[in-house]
């Protein structure tokens, strides 16, 4: 899948790249509003993610651009403006979804998965995951016809770790994703551990063989 | 406290009487001057017009002695003796007091004298002439009366000069003073005074602009600042936290490193929010959330314990949720949800091990109170980085708070039977 990275931060735009390297994405970077323009106007990308700061201009411009030549392709707003007022406009205009900076790669990761399968399959949003059959939309788990009973957070972990195949994922990233605004009710991470391990549990009475690891005591992997 | 104007009018007052006081002695010495020098005068004229006639009439000695006789029994105050020395003698001028002789009470009378030599018919005679005069200390009384009429008059005249100056003179000052009461350094508007003629007030004025000016100008710069920085913190914290998820992912990690990553990210998310945390102030404070709607505030607020109790497993009786429906107030719906947000999730983070919490709302506001086991200080608990807490940003209270200011609420902390209750007060209208 080919991603076109519009972020003129380089060491920023390096991680994203450095990130997604190793699953299947294919990362083009575009420093500036005139390198993204020439990009856009010649290919195709299954994702965009789109800082709306520019040196050379606004980045919702660029977006409108997009949307009026019709594009389909997803895009992602990563800005470092938390304000309302922009992620609203950002949506409304056409973007799948706002990311604030700073965020964590998984994240990232996890909203690109998201975005592109709503992309590609709409409402038949149906992943299959060796034996796993996940319908996003229905939020339902299934092997091999039988379904398993998760709640919407442990469904929701469930997401992260497809969305971050083989990928060692910390449980601050987990415990942001899950609480968004509400992280700073925490003083440590440690409510992740029960729902994991819950996820974990259910998986395996339900037959599946484990792909969700624990590593370094408190982290994760989701292993394919 | 004294009003300027009344200072000035006890001061005045208190001169205007020294001075008035001073005057009556003053008046008393020129008054009886002028009146024993009129007296002198006359005195003489009498003694002059007495000598000159009787050596006009060419009397005998005979005749002489039966005239000055008779002169004698019925003339007043005048009497005439035939005297030895016949020397020329100075005039001599003196003062008698003597008691009325026709009055029964005791009534003294100030005489003035002239005694005088004069010839008649070439022989020396003593013509003394008395004339009644006003006493001193009626003089005195009457003079005092007078001035005390006048310092009556004065001080009377002086309270109305007062209120009408106080009404006139100071209207610049009282208006530029009103204009400084409703002076807010948060609306960001400088304060027009009114244009005056009066010097001081004219530089009063030039003197409030420029300060208010530049205070302003360092607020916003201030305001500005902080807005800024944080935008700016945004993105080196943004590669941080992508680097360290890059380190992770670097294999083999031992398990101490795996550790390391996971307290600096947690430190960072720490940071992350203290920073997004400022920024919403610097917001709010900027006036970037204005735009108002009708908020259906119980909506809101179940929304919120929802999604805050998701992460707490609260049991028992230890929750009561009193949330009246329909409650809707206008304000900013970010705002309204921010606010409550902040308010409810304290609760939850500050709760003691099975507490009790408590979430009310009715038309008049809404509660919020956890258990706790010692009150916190009220006056500093609003303020920006004042609680002790490690892990919070410490800005969420004054964020409520804000909120409160600018919606005019009223938020409330009072510790009551081990509970922490914050109160929001909307304005009922």
């Amino acid at each position: 899948m080919k991603v076109l990275i519009i972020e003129d931060e380089p060491a920023l735009a390096t991680n994203i790249v450095e990130y997604l390297s190793g699953q299947n994405y294919i990362c083009e970077l575009a420093p500036t509003f005139q390198r993204a323009m020439d990009k856009l106007s010649q290919y195709n990308y299954d994702c965009i993610l789109l800082d709306i700061m520019l040196p050379d201009g606004d980045g919702i411009r660029l977006l409108e651009q997009i949307k009026m030549a019709g594009k389909e392709d997803g895009v992602i707003i990563i800005s470092a403006k938390d304000s309302l007022d922009d992620k609203i406009r950002g949506l409304e205009i056409g973007a799948d979804d706002y990311l604030t900076k700073p965020f964590h790669l998984s994240e990232l990761a996890a909203r690109m998965f998201a975005v592109i399968r709503r992309k590609k399959f709409g409402n038949t949003n149906k992943l299959n995951v060796g034996y796993l059959e996940i319908d996003i939309p229905a939020k339902c788990v299934s092997i091999k016809g039988k379904q398993i009973l998760l709640t919407k957070t442990e469904f929701d972990l469930l997401l992260f770790f497809i969305g971050n195949p083989n990928k060692v994922i910390s449980k601050g990233a987990l415990a942001e994703h899950l609480s968004g605004d509400y992280a700073d009710m925490f003083d440590n991470y440690d409510f992740i551990y029960a729902h994991v391990k819950n996820l974990k549990k259910k998986l395996f009475d339900a037959g599946y063989e484990h792909e969700l690891k624990t590593v370094y005591g408190t982290g994760y992997k989701w292993e394919r | 406290m004294n009003k300027l104007l009344s200072r000035t009018f006890i001061s005045f007052s208190i001169y205007a009487l020294f001075v008035l006081a001073a005057s009556i002695p003053a008046y008393h010495y020129i008054v009886d001057g002028i009146w024993l020098a009129e007296l002198d005068e006359h005195n003489q004229i009498i003694a002059s017009r007495t000598e000159h006639e009787l050596n006009k009439m060419h009397l005998d000695e005979k005749q002489l002695k039966e005239s000055i006789k008779l002169w004698n029994s019925i003339q007043p105050g005048t009497s005439l003796e035939e005297t030895n020395f016949d020397v020329n003698l100075k005039d001599s001028l003196f003062i008698e007091f003597r008691q009325n002789p026709y009055l029964k009470r005791v009534e003294i009378d100030r005489f003035r004298g002239l005694r005088k030599f004069i010839h008649i018919n070439g022989k020396p005679f003593i013509l003394t002439v008395e004339t009644n005069v006003e006493e001193t200390e009626e003089t005195v009384a009457a003079i005092a009366m007078v001035t005390l009429i006048f310092f009556v008059i004065l001080v009377l005249g002086f309270l109305v000069l007062n209120m009408r100056l106080s009404k006139k003179l100071w209207k610049p000052f009282r208006a530029a003073l009103k204009n400084l009461k409703e002076f807010n350094l948060n609306h960001q508007k400088p304060i027009e005074f009114a244009e005056t003629k009066i010097l001081e007030f004219k530089e009063l004025n030039q003197a409030l602009e420029k300060l208010i000016g530049h205070t302003l100008l360092v607020y916003k710069g201030q305001k500005e600042f902080t807005e800024n920085a944080s935008h700016e913190l945004q993105t080196p914290l943004s590669i941080i936290k992508g680097k360290l998820n890059l380190l992770l992912q670097d294999e083999p990690v031992t398990q101490r490193q795996y550790q390391l990553i996971e307290e600096i990210d947690f430190a960072i998310g720490r940071i992350t929010r203290i920073n997004r945390n400022l920024l919403i102030l610097a917001k709010i404070e900027n006036n970037q959330f204005n735009n108002t709607e009708k908020v259906d505030l119980s909506e809101t607020v179940r929304k919120i314990k929802r999604e805050v109790e998701d992460y707490y497993r609260l049991d028992e009786a230890s929750f009561i949720e009193e949330i009246d429906s329909g409650i809707v107030i206008s304000g900013n719906q970010t705002l309204i949800e921010i606010m409550t947000g902040n308010l409810i999730s304290n609760a939850f983070k500050y709760n003691t091990e099975s507490g009790k919490i408590t979430i009310s709302l009715t038309k008049i506001g809404l509660t919020v109170s956890n258990s706790s086991t010692n009150s916190l200080p009220t006056e500093k608990l609003f303020k920006r980085f004042s609680t002790t807490r490690k892990y919070g940003s410490g800005l969420g209270l004054a964020i409520v708070k804000e909120i409160c200011i600018k919606n005019a609420w009223e938020v409330k902390y009072t510790f009551k039977e081990g509970l922490h209750i914050f109160n929001v007060f909307f304005q009922t209208d």
